[in-house]
């Protein structure tokens, strides 16, 4: 151990990129999107956290989406929709 | 006595002597590759002593042993550092220099008397008695370090061998620290300790393969990262592989990247599914991998360090690690490491690959999203009728009884098992069907209820039993439902030791589309 050891780097080499979080906003108006991401009872689970909002927020748009599988990220498309639809969006889990 | 500076790499059956003279364990080697080139020369089988020193001294160590076979002189290593073992004496069987049926370092008796057997065998002669009493020689012997890595030698060969062409960032271990512990203490290992991958070793590992570094060979989840020949091979000189396993790590790597496999999902799931690599093809003995007894167990380099190696890579470059995108509940000890081959000579049936579309001399990679093996125990069944029944109804207990058409299952039948398909004449679409048989229940018995509120879903009841409106039809509740949603969910291939009335299932991940189906790809 008394030389140096020159070893190569083992990982992708990436620079983690910062991302900086969406400015919060401090009450719900526009539209809300509710991701359901296809676990079982995922959709009970969503209905309630619907039911509880309309509650809450009398007049709230709220939109219903869905991956097609927990397995895998979301797909571009459903990504887009929330992109162009919502200003807040919840990313239910179930079980 | 015969030097040589030319080409001896080249006839159809070789055997490689690396050697250094003043090393007592090659002294061990020397005489008993002497007798071994006697008997076997005029079979056809070449012999190639290879000296790491100079002239003079390789001249004593030839006289002092009395060879007759050619001996050539490595002074400058390049030979040696291609391929890539650490110690001397180093035997190599091959038939070409890229295919290698066998291959060791030190002495181990075992492993002696087996590349004798297969040198024979290849040969078409009868295996040659070494020494008259086999007790006389010893068990095991370490060998001395291969003057490759003698530090100078290593610069020299660096600038050699052309370090140019590889892309990776260096990174400097400073003088006086443990290269182990600062590897670990960066986080690039696996809670077990990694070789360093200096540039030596990942040369000579990318020796093992004729893809150029840079080929970008898959994008690893959950990063999507590109993966290089280069980065795999990093990855492979940590895990500890020898050149010769590259191949097929590559060819794991390319499996596991598919959406089919969908690696993301096999990591990120809080279940218990690791990779499980399945090797069929010539390539399982060019590599030494075991098929046979403690087949999921360990002690076999080959196994151990390939599975290894892919999930280094998942790590390091795809950038998957427990506690972050992995949130495996309890994970499991294959998620270390599972690579295992097919006992394709012991199997009663065509071998795996073979059913998924492949040539018999195709060597092939296949990746199963798989839990850790359980046993399947039958002593006692004699017909193929009713140890296919015992099958069954182990494989049932997979992840719950209750819950029928959730995955695919990987049936290890052990050689002894298999010889009981053989004498009946069961074929694999038998055995299948027998599982089929035996697992199918009433769904009544298979859907929540007070007893025990887990079981099938609607979204798992076969839409045959569902009216238009999503419902049960009344018919229902009394049909019979089987485990497995295909048939062919049942991956079935032979494996393990033959000496044992036990056989092994690993159950799988959430399968189909939405979750993870088993990917064949050629190594090549």
């Amino acid at each position: 151990m008394s030389d140096s050891l020159v070893i190569l780097d083992p990982t992708n080499e990436r620079t983690p990129i910062g991302r900086r979080l969406a400015t919060r906003s401090d009450r719900l108006g526009g539209t809300l999107g509710i991701i359901d991401i296809s676990k079982p009872r995922s959709d009970i689970f969503c209905d309630e956290v619907e039911r509880l909002l309309r509650d809450l927020v009398p007049g709230l748009d709220i939109v219903r989406l869905r991956k097609p599988t927990f397995t895998k990220p979301a797909p571009a498309d459903l990504r887009d929709e929330v992109e162009a639809r919502c200003q807040a969006v919840i990313q239910a889990l179930a079980d | 006595m015969t030097f040589g500076h030319g080409d001896p790499f080249s006839p159809a059956t070789l055997l490689s002597f690396f050697f250094k003279y003043d090393c007592a364990t090659c002294d061990l080697t020397a005489p008993l590759v002497e007798r071994l080139h006697r008997a076997l020369a005029p079979a056809g089988l070449r012999v190639v002593g290879v000296s790491q020193d100079a002239a003079v001294e390789t001249a004593a160590f030839v006289d002092k042993h009395g060879l007759s076979f050619v001996v050539v002189l490595d002074t400058d290593l390049e030979v040696s550092a291609k391929f890539g073992f650490d110690a001397v004496p180093a035997l190599v069987l091959a038939r070409s220099n890229r295919r290698v049926l066998c291959s060791f370092e030190g002495f181990v008796k075992q492993d002696l008397l087996e590349l004798t057997r297969l040198a024979a065998a290849t040969c078409g002669a009868v295996t040659p008695e070494l020494v008259r009493d086999e007790n006389q020689l010893p068990e095991c012997r370490p060998g001395c370090g291969s003057k490759v890595h003698d530090p100078d030698v290593t610069r020299r060969l660096v600038g050699r061998l052309g370090t140019a062409e590889l892309g990776a960032r260096r990174v400097r271990v400073q003088a006086g620290d443990d290269p182990f512990e600062f590897m670990a203490a960066q986080g690039l290992d696996d809670g077990l300790p990694v070789v360093p991958p200096t540039e030596v070793r990942v040369l000579q590992m990318l020796e093992g393969t004729t893809r150029a570094a840079a080929e970008v060979v898959a994008h690893v989840p959950p990063n999507l990262a590109p993966a290089t020949v280069e980065k795999i091979a990093v990855n492979a000189v940590m895990a500890g592989c020898r050149p010769e396993y590259l191949p097929v790590v590559l060819a794991a790597t390319e499996a596991a990247c598919t959406d089919a496999f969908n690696l993301h999902g096999v990591l990120a799931t809080t279940y218990f599914s690791a990779p499980v690599i399945i090797v069929n093809g010539p390539v399982r003995h060019e590599i030494g991998l075991n098929c046979g007894g403690n087949l999921f167990g360990q002690g076999f380099r080959a196994n151990a360090t390939i599975g290894r190696a892919l999930q280094l890579l998942v790590r390091n470059v795809g950038g998957g690690r427990p506690g972050g995108v992995d949130m495996s509940t309890l994970g499991q000890p294959g998620k270390f490491t599972c690579c295992v081959g097919e006992n394709e000579e012991e199997s009663c049936w065509e071998p795996f690959h073979v059913e998924r579309g492949f040539d018999r001399d195709t060597s092939t990679v296949t990746l199963f999203a798989g839990e850790a093996p359980r046993a399947i125990r039958d002593q006692v069944s004699r017909t193929a009728r009713s140890l296919g029944a015992s099958m069954g109804l182990c494989l049932e207990s997979m992840a719950h009884p209750k819950l029928h058409r959730m995955s695919e299952a990987l049936l290890v039948v052990s050689p002894e098992h298999a010889r009981t398909f053989a004498r009946d004449g069961y074929s694999k679409t038998d055995l299948r069907a027998r599982i089929q048989d035996v697992t199918a229940r009433p769904l009544r018995t298979l859907l929540p209820d007070d007893a025990c509120k887990e079981g099938m879903t609607l979204a798992a009841v076969p839409k045959a039993l569902l009216d238009p409106d999503g419902r049960l039809t009344s018919a229902a509740l009394d049909t019979r439902v089987p485990k497995f949603r295909h048939d062919d969910d049942i991956l079935i291939m032979v494996g393990g030791g033959t000496a044992g009335k036990f056989s092994a299932v690993l159950g799988g991940w959430a399968s189909g589309a939405a979750g993870s189906t088993a990917v064949t790809v050629e190594v090549r």
